[in-house]
């Protein structure tokens, strides 16, 4: 802005907006703080929202795959079908198509490198409403499909690595697949998968078939594969992301409340110059533009960077919990740019408007005089707090209605938290006043203690925002840290309950009798704990809706009665089993929760053979992970009613003295002599069962984990930036006592003092606030999202480590200050308390 | 070119309002310098306030150059402000992010009136010269209120109003900054009305006025 010549001629509003901008050439540590709280919103926010368009990418382009729009026929015992039943089944009018499905690990793939999913087609009878027929449709383009070398497909993230495998036919990109998807010709997908005939067969939804009674037809709707749960995951990350975005607000908020109040001088000044009101509000409002614009940026890329780190651990969960596949490679539409920029310019113009609105408002002879500004903060702040009642009283209110009538709404749940977070925090001054009024009483004989309370009061406009940060982020971590920690209790404890059996066989179909005959004979096992699958479909006359729904069929030995998890209590357990054996069926809570089903109540399903069977619920149970509704009936009933085909088989081991791991490979070494090696390679030990259980259930609260430190971390780095932002005017208000005759050691004690007390009462404050939020992810939000409900554990360790966590966060947050503070000259406070 | 007639101004108390001018007649001709002498709060810096249209009056009319302020919207009077007047604070209100020299053409520059010949004369009369760039803390008080008094002359205005100017600073350095005063006073024909307490500082001036209970009288510097 400096130079004479020549005259410079850039109107009111460059000229103040010039002026306006100069306060943080003076102060960087301004600027540095409100664009770190907009880089910090904004790329969590941003992170969030990469990570939801990336998946959304995948699931459209999986939709927009054919498999997705056809009917699947397979055998209904699980056996490959054969060249000859397709061939009989085109000669009897039906128009269906072969298609092989499978994995595929491309040559040069690093150890333990997913596999990729190989599709074949065959695009000469594959239906023409497939987008991929459409693709091969030309002569041409049909003719290279056809004829070696052939051509193959390849999703763009992995083209590259497909074209370096030299047993694969010339790659074509093809955007619209799904990740890790290769699709080729039928011919070459058997060569390289080693398959003689087709996995199963497609057809188009309307054509009509009549199967034979080995086949089975499942509906295309019934293969779609991100469901309601999968947006539901996706809408606890925006939740996350949102809380995020509004605790980096926080920041921007202090920041920009202190680069005004310090610049409240300035205002009168250029008021008295000749600026109009309006003038200035506008500059503002531009300076508010300028910063929002380049925290954008900041924020955004920042975003994707973070999106690129948390990708993977989010896919991994996606696909373990829901079977949906997302790719590991960004992928973002042009919305996601500019709803950033929309996002954060909003979240600033929220912080700010408040803030422009108060300057137009303030006269100009009271513009300057920061006494004449906190007396409208007071009363902003009693505003604040009764605000912050109504939210409270309104959160109590949808608790109490969310807990009378059993209703699991996620809309209603999130509505609930985000009035309590909000009222609690707009709450928290007022809290904090009083606790220091009240200190203030109980010691106003010790002259320090009172200045230092006083002081507080005086601090409290600056210091609320900070704070507030810090009892979001405190309760968000004590009430998502009880969640999964509890989750993580009952998720053992369930695995213990129902992975009870020490080996699981996975055998072919046609060895499975005989296998079960021969482990019975065995003298180490000591029960046998067959399971089968099967498929109905759940016929809900209420909804008058039909949906898919697994059925799972289990032998309830005395070892299983004894463990298997039932949401009853203990004395009517024994009865619920007898009802199972008398032909009731327990179902699973998502099923209970989504068709709103209690013991006593009936079911109707319908089998693949197009019978129905009305069925009594006679009890509920737990089973966390699965997306799906379930019913269970013993093994017998599921092979004998719905034809159910051979499954697993669980094997208990006897009692007995050595080593369990030394039983179990002699077991498996002699059933390896018996029925040969890859019947003993399907077995797989309990404890390998449980620890891959354990890894997936981590994997999936990983991004959690990660988004509840963040928060945590934004919010003590608003704490140290509004602490060294304001360390100029703090050492002005330190320095007439440190001339008075307190010593600086004492002024760094008191202020570290302040601060911790401070950060202890709002730790006060998110100990409810945090466990209200367990309680409401837990038995609201989880039910609604996830279809299951956990207990409510409470971990007095958390509650501690949440005090200490607080005093951890200030005391850090101190640090930096006191010590300049420890280390100023005598001259230099000299100089603040002349200037004071 | 300054008119007051009947201004009358007063602030609420929970005991009534309290008035602080009352019936004020005045009037400033071009060039002209006039003392407004008074009591602590006597009302002195309200009528400056007033004249400068900082604020409004309960009753009366302010005219400036025949136009009446109270026809004048917020906006128009910062026009008014920024073009016509130069305002000189006993606290100087410098603003502390800007070097010395964009501190000094800040009015000049908000009101588009900026002459490097006139700004580098001001520079050489108020001895600021060599200190362009530094940064109003980084000088002494004197320096300060010389800054200050060349701020508000920077747009070539034509009233200055000083609102005790020199009352932050020793007998000595008061005295060479009224001396400046008054010589870039008159080399810029500027008239100036000016609120202080002190006869020594009222001396000087073509006309003294006194307020007493919120009226004026004729003074005696």
């Amino acid at each position: 802005m400096s130079g004479r010549r020549p005259a410079r001629r850039a109107g009111v509003v460059g000229v103040t907006l010039a002026t306006l901008l100069s306060h943080y050439r003076r102060h960087p540590g301004q600027l540095a703080m409100l664009l770190l709280g907009l880089w910090v919103a904004g790329a969590l926010w941003s992170s969030v929202q990469a990570i939801n368009a990336t998946a959304r990418d995948s699931y459209a382009r999986a939709e927009a795959l054919f498999e997705t729009r056809l009917d699947r026929i397979e055998r209904r015992d699980g056996t490959p079908l054969s060249p000859a039943t397709y061939a009989a089944l085109r000669r009897d009018g039906m128009a269906v198509s072969p298609l092989v499905a499978g994995e595929l690990t491309l040559a040069g793939s690093a150890a333990g490198e997913a596999p990729l999913r190989l599709l074949g087609i065959d695009p000469l009878t594959l239906p023409g409403t497939s987008p991929l027929a459409r693709r091969t449709g030309d002569a041409a383009s049909l003719r290279d499909w056809l004829l070696p070398p052939h051509r193959l497909r390849a999703a763009p993230d992995v083209a590259d690595a497909a074209r370096r495998d030299p047993r694969l036919p010339p790659v074509e990109v093809d955007p619209g697949l799904p990740p890790a998807t290769l699709v080729t010709d039928i011919g070459v997908a058997q060569r390289l998968l080693g398959l003689a005939g087709p996995t199963r067969l497609v057809i188009a939804p309307e054509a009509p078939a009549e199967l034979p009674d080995a086949l089975m037809r499942i509906p295309a709707r019934q293969l779609a594969s991100p469901g309601q749960l999968a947006d539901s995951f996706h809408l606890n990350l925006t939740a996350m992301g949102l809380l995020a975005l509004v605790v980096g607000l926080f920041i921007v908020h202090a920041a920009l409340g202190l680069a005004l109040e310090q610049r409240l001088g300035l205002l009168r000044t250029l008021r008295a110059l000749g600026v109009p009101g309006r003038t200035l509000v506008v500059a503002l409002g531009l300076e508010l533009l300028t910063l929002g614009l380049v925290g954008a940026g900041l924020g955004i890329l920042g975003g994707v960077l973070l999106a690129r780190l948390l990708l993977p651990d989010v896919a991994a969960s996606l696909a373990s919990l829901y079977d949906s596949h997302v790719g590991t490679r960004l992928a973002l539409p042009w919305h996601f740019w500019l709803g950033g920029v929309a996002i954060i310019l909003g979240g600033l113009a929220s912080a700010g408007a408040g803030l422009l609105w108060r300057v137009a408002r303030l006269d100009v002879l009271a513009l300057g005089h920061a006494q004449a500004w906190r007396a409208r903060l007071g009363g902003l702040l009693r505003r604040q707090a009764w605000a912050g009642g109504a939210l409270i009283m309104l959160a109590a209110g949808l608790g109490g209605w969310l807990w009378l009538t059993g209703d699991r709404q996620l809309v209603a749940g999130f509505v609930m938290v985000t009035a309590a977070l909000l009222g609690v925090t707009l709450w928290l001054p007022a809290w904090l006043a009083g606790s220091w009024r009240l200190a203030a009483r109980l010691g106003r004989r010790r002259a320090l203690w009172a200045w230092a309370l006083a002081d507080l009061q005086l601090q409290l406009p600056r210091l609320q925002l900070p704070m507030m940060a810090l009892l979001l982020a405190l309760a968000t971590n004590l009430g998502v840290s009880s969640m999964v920690g509890g989750f993580r209790l009952t998720f053992l404890d369930w695995l213990d309950q129902r992975l009870l059996a020490d080996l699981y066989l996975h055998p072919e179909a046609e060895r499975h009798d005989a296998l079960q005959a021969w482990l019975a004979d065995q003298p180490e096992v000591a029960t046998l704990l067959p399971a089968r699958h099967a498929e109905a479909t759940l016929l809900d006359a209420a909804a008058q809706s039909a949906a898919p729904v697994a059925l799972f069929g289990i032998r309830p030995a005395a070892v299983l009665r004894a463990h298997w998890p039932l949401r009853l209590p203990a004395a009517e357990r024994d009865a619920a089993w007898q009802a199972l054996a008398a032909g009731e069926v327990f179902v699973n809570e998502q099923l209970a929760n989504r068709y709103r089903r209690r013991p006593g109540d009936t079911l109707t399903l319908r089998g693949a053979d197009g019978r129905r069977h009305r069925l009594s619920i006679a009890a509920i149970y737990p089973d966390y992970g699965n997306p799906r509704p379930e019913v269970v009936m013993p093994v017998a009933r599921l092979t004998r009613v719905f034809a159910a085909p051979p499954g697993s088989l669980g094997v208990v081991l006897r009692d007995a003295p050595g080593s369990r791991r030394q039983r179990l490979d002699a077991l498996v070494t002699r059933l390896a002599a018996r029925f040969g090696p890859a019947t003993a390679e399907s077995a797989i030990d309990q404890q390998a069962l449980k620890a891959d259980a354990t890894r997936v259930f981590e994997r999936t609260f990983a991004i959690t984990r990660a988004l509840d430190a963040l928060t945590l971390g934004v919010a003590a780095l608003a704490l140290l930036t509004t602490l060294l932002a304001q360390a100029g005017t703090r050492r002005a208000q330190l320095a007439p006592l440190w001339a008075l005759g307190v010593s600086r050691r004492r002024l760094v004690g008191v202020q570290c003092l302040q601060l911790t007390g401070t950060a202890l009462g709002t730790a006060l404050l998110a100990l409810p606030l945090g466990l209200a939020l367990a309680w409401a992810l837990v038995a609201v939000i989880n039910v609604a999202a996830f279809g299951w409900r956990l207990p409510l554990h409470l971990f007095p360790l958390q509650l501690l480590v949440t005090l200490g966590l607080a005093v951890l966060v200030a005391g850090l947050a101190a640090l930096l200050p006191a010590w300049r503070l420890w280390r100023m000259p005598p001259r230099q406070l000299l100089q603040e308390f002349a200037a004071t | 070119m300054l008119q007051l007639t009947d201004v009358a101004k007063s602030y609420p108390t929970p005991q009534g309002p309290l008035f602080v001018l009352d019936g004020i007649d005045l009037h400033l001709a071009p060039g002209e310098s006039l003392a407004l002498m008074g009591e602590s709060g006597s009302g002195k810096s309200t009528l400056l306030h007033l004249a400068a249209g900082l604020d409004v009056p309960d009753r009366g009319e302010i005219h400036f150059h025949e136009r009446a302020l109270s026809a004048l919207d917020e906006p128009a009077r910062a026009d008014l402000r920024r073009r016509h007047l130069g305002l000189v604070f006993q606290q100087f209100h410098l603003v502390p992010s800007l070097a010395v020299i964009d501190n000094l053409t800040l009015q000049a520059r908000l009101a588009d009136r900026e002459d490097p010949d006139w700004t580098d004369h001001l520079l050489e009369r108020l001895g600021l010269t060599g200190l362009e760039q530094r940064y109003p803390e980084q000088l002494s008080g004197g320096q300060q209120q010389r800054l200050a008094i060349g701020r508000a002359l920077a747009p070539r205005p034509d009233l200055l109003l000083a609102d005790e100017p020199t009352g932050n600073l020793d007998e000595a350095a008061a005295d060479r900054v009224l001396a400046l005063l008054h010589e870039l006073i008159h080399e810029s024909r500027c008239a100036l009305l000016m609120v202080t307490h002190s006869a020594r500082v009222a001396a000087p001036l073509d006309r003294c006025l006194r307020l007493h209970y919120g009226r004026l009288e004729p003074g005696e510097p």
